[in-house]
């Protein structure tokens, strides 16, 4: 147990060392945010300054969702290309353990997207952005963070089996930007689209965040986002999830792996 | 207790092949092989390109299961107990691959450590004298995208050193070295059984399983044609003559054309730049060399030197491989 959180911890350092000089990481947690933040503002904003803080949180989470879904689809793969994949699962330890650490260093990193969005918006555009419920804020964003960990968590080892796979990273980066209620309200979609939001943690989260920080949640909007950000939402991605990787793991590691990731990883 | 007893082991690989009309397609990469290392040997296994050689170790470290046979190590299955047998082994696959290359040296060992669970201090203690084991002391702060490939190679040595392993398997760990850094490696193997670790290697470079290996199995189509000591090989072509002869741009029909000598046993070509060395086994000796030369010239090749020497290692695996190195 405590070799596996040594693993973690290191597996933390080493990847932040890595991350942070990576050109991923420049452009997807920095550049793009800004870019999205930049135009949110420009579109939505200058009609009203009290929406300032809804833009930072909103393309704040557009860096944390690119950064976690893009990291969690490649960051076993890209073990895989470098060759030390074969390494690490021939070591004694858990690769959950390894996978943990480099998702707690996603998460880390990607928030800095929300702090380059707040600081874009206060000193450049000097708009006034108070976080109207401080304490609730930071909670919720616990909690987000974890609902993201886990989904990570879960991806991670459904695109290690098959590379093909990772294609739906692509597919999925945008959509959630819409149907997660990020930049805009998800009233603002077609009725039908409403009920696919719903099953999204990422919804949950994005919807108690800007209420909290425009100060318009109630303690009950906000345990139930809480409860359906951390719980429902999420066991529908586990059940989705574990559905494909319990179907996918069994055939590659029988039938096409190099490496039996397959065993290990159930 | 043998190190490693392998019985009949097999892997057969499924692709599917076509986008509308998908057909599945089989390999075989290992087909039935079986043999023991016993402990503190340095066991070779040789064989041309896809013989098998990768896919068996990879088996044997527990990273593929076997689709048939069983294999133990230090009396543990491959299969079974492959957590009983991770942390005992070590292992290097060629190339420059397997090592963290923004990282310096010092954070790619550390975070391998912590990885076999070696404890904290005694990878302090144990680091530097790996370092030094490999001739990396001074360096180990510097990024390994700075080092050259020998010296990467030498790093992926300490790497697998890092948690004392009773075993190593090496797989063709002096690829693509330079030939200093390769005779470098080279030494560091024969230290590392002095010092009475069980060696598995993997090389296509005859004269180095010939000068660091007890036993050496000749491995082709996934199945094992020879295994015996490296003079126990030699003698499987010490009846026959070598005839090398250097020509410039010879065609495959040629090659064939020396194959249907009735008195020749193998043939082989070796790329050396701009010219080749074509090699005839031949019971004859010096005397077949007019022959030879009559079907080379008569195709209008140019030709170089002719030598006519006794067989080495080399000549026996290109005879046990039916040609294929």
């Amino acid at each position: 147990m405590i070799a596996n959180l040594r693993v973690v911890r290191t597996t933390f350092e080493l990847d932040v060392k890595q991350q942070a000089v990576g050109l991923f990481m420049i452009f997807g947690v920095l550049i793009q945010p800004l870019l999205i933040a930049i135009m949110a503002i420009y579109m939505l904003v200058a009609r009203d300054p009290s929406r300032g803080i809804y833009i930072v949180v909103g393309s704040g989470m557009t860096g944390l969702w690119t950064s976690l879904l893009f990291r969690g689809t490649f960051n076993i793969n890209a073990e895989r290309f470098m060759g030390t994949l074969e390494g690490i699962v021939a070591s004694p330890s858990s690769l959950a353990a390894v996978v943990i650490g480099k998702t707690l260093a996603s998460v880390t990193l990607s928030l800095l997207s929300m702090i380059f969005s707040y600081g874009l918006a206060s000193l450049i555009f000097r708009f006034p952005l108070n976080v109207a419920q401080p304490v609730p804020f930071l909670l919720s964003l616990l909690v987000m963070v974890f609902a993201f960990i886990s989904f990570e968590l879960l991806i991670s080892p459904l695109m290690a089996v098959n590379l093909s796979r990772s294609g739906w990273a692509n597919a999925l980066e945008y959509p959630m930007y819409i149907l997660g209620g990020f930049l805009f309200p998800i009233l603002l979609l077609p009725g039908w689209s409403n009920p696919l939001s719903y099953l999204l943690a990422p919804y949950w989260a994005a919807r108690v965040l800007h209420a909290t920080s425009s100060g318009v949640a109630t303690p009950g909007d906000i345990l139930l986002s809480w409860g359906d950000d951390a719980h429902p939402g999420r066991r529908v991605h586990c059940g989705i999830l574990q559905t494909f990787r319990d179907r996918a793991t069994p055939r590659p590691c029988a039938r096409y792996s190099e490496l039996d990731v397959g065993r290990v990883l159930r | 207790m043998n190190a490693i007893e392998v019985r009949d082991l097999h892997r057969v690989f499924r692709a599917t092949i076509g986008t509308i009309r998908r057909r599945t397609k089989e390999v075989t990469a290992v087909d039935g092989i079986s043999f023991d290392v016993r402990e503190g040997e340095l066991f070779g296994l040789l064989g041309p390109n896809g013989a098998g050689k990768t896919t068996t170790v990879k088996m044997l470290t527990t990273l593929l299961i076997p689709t048939g046979g069983s294999a133990t190590i230090m009396g543990y299955d491959v299969v079974r107990d492959a957590d009983s047998i991770r942390p005992r082994i070590g292992f290097i696959f060629g190339g420059e691959r397997g090592l963290y290359w923004r990282l310096s040296a010092k954070d790619n060992l550390r975070y391998f450590a912590d990885l076999y669970h070696v404890d904290p201090d005694m990878a302090k203690r144990r680091l530097p004298r790996l370092l030094e084991l490999v001739g990396l002391n001074g360096r180990e702060d510097e990024k390994v995208e700075g080092y050259s490939r020998g010296t990467r190679q030498r790093l992926h040595v300490s790497r697998c050193l890092l948690h004392d392993p009773q075993m190593l398997f090496l797989d063709e760990p002096t690829m693509g070295l330079d030939p200093v850094g390769a005779r470098e490696l080279r030494q560091v193997i024969r230290n590392l059984v002095a010092e009475e670790k069980t060696v598995f290697l993997t090389t296509h470079y005859m004269f180095e399983a010939d000068a660091l290996c007890e036993r050496v199995a000749v491995i082709n189509h996934g199945q094992i044609v020879a295994l015996d000591t490296p003079e126990g090989l030699k003698r499987h072509v010490e009846d026959l003559s070598v005839i090398e002869v250097e020509v410039f741009g010879i065609a495959q029909q040629m090659v064939d054309s020396l194959r249907q000598i009735p008195e020749v046993d193998t043939v082989s070509v070796e790329n050396r730049d701009q010219k080749q060395a074509v090699r005839v086994h031949s019971k004859l000796g010096s005397a077949i060399v007019p022959e030879i030369m009559h079907r080379l010239d008569g195709n209008g090749v140019r030709l170089g030197r002719v030598t006519v020497r006794e067989p080495t290692l080399e000549d026996a695996y290109v005879r046990l491989v039916g040609g294929e190195a």
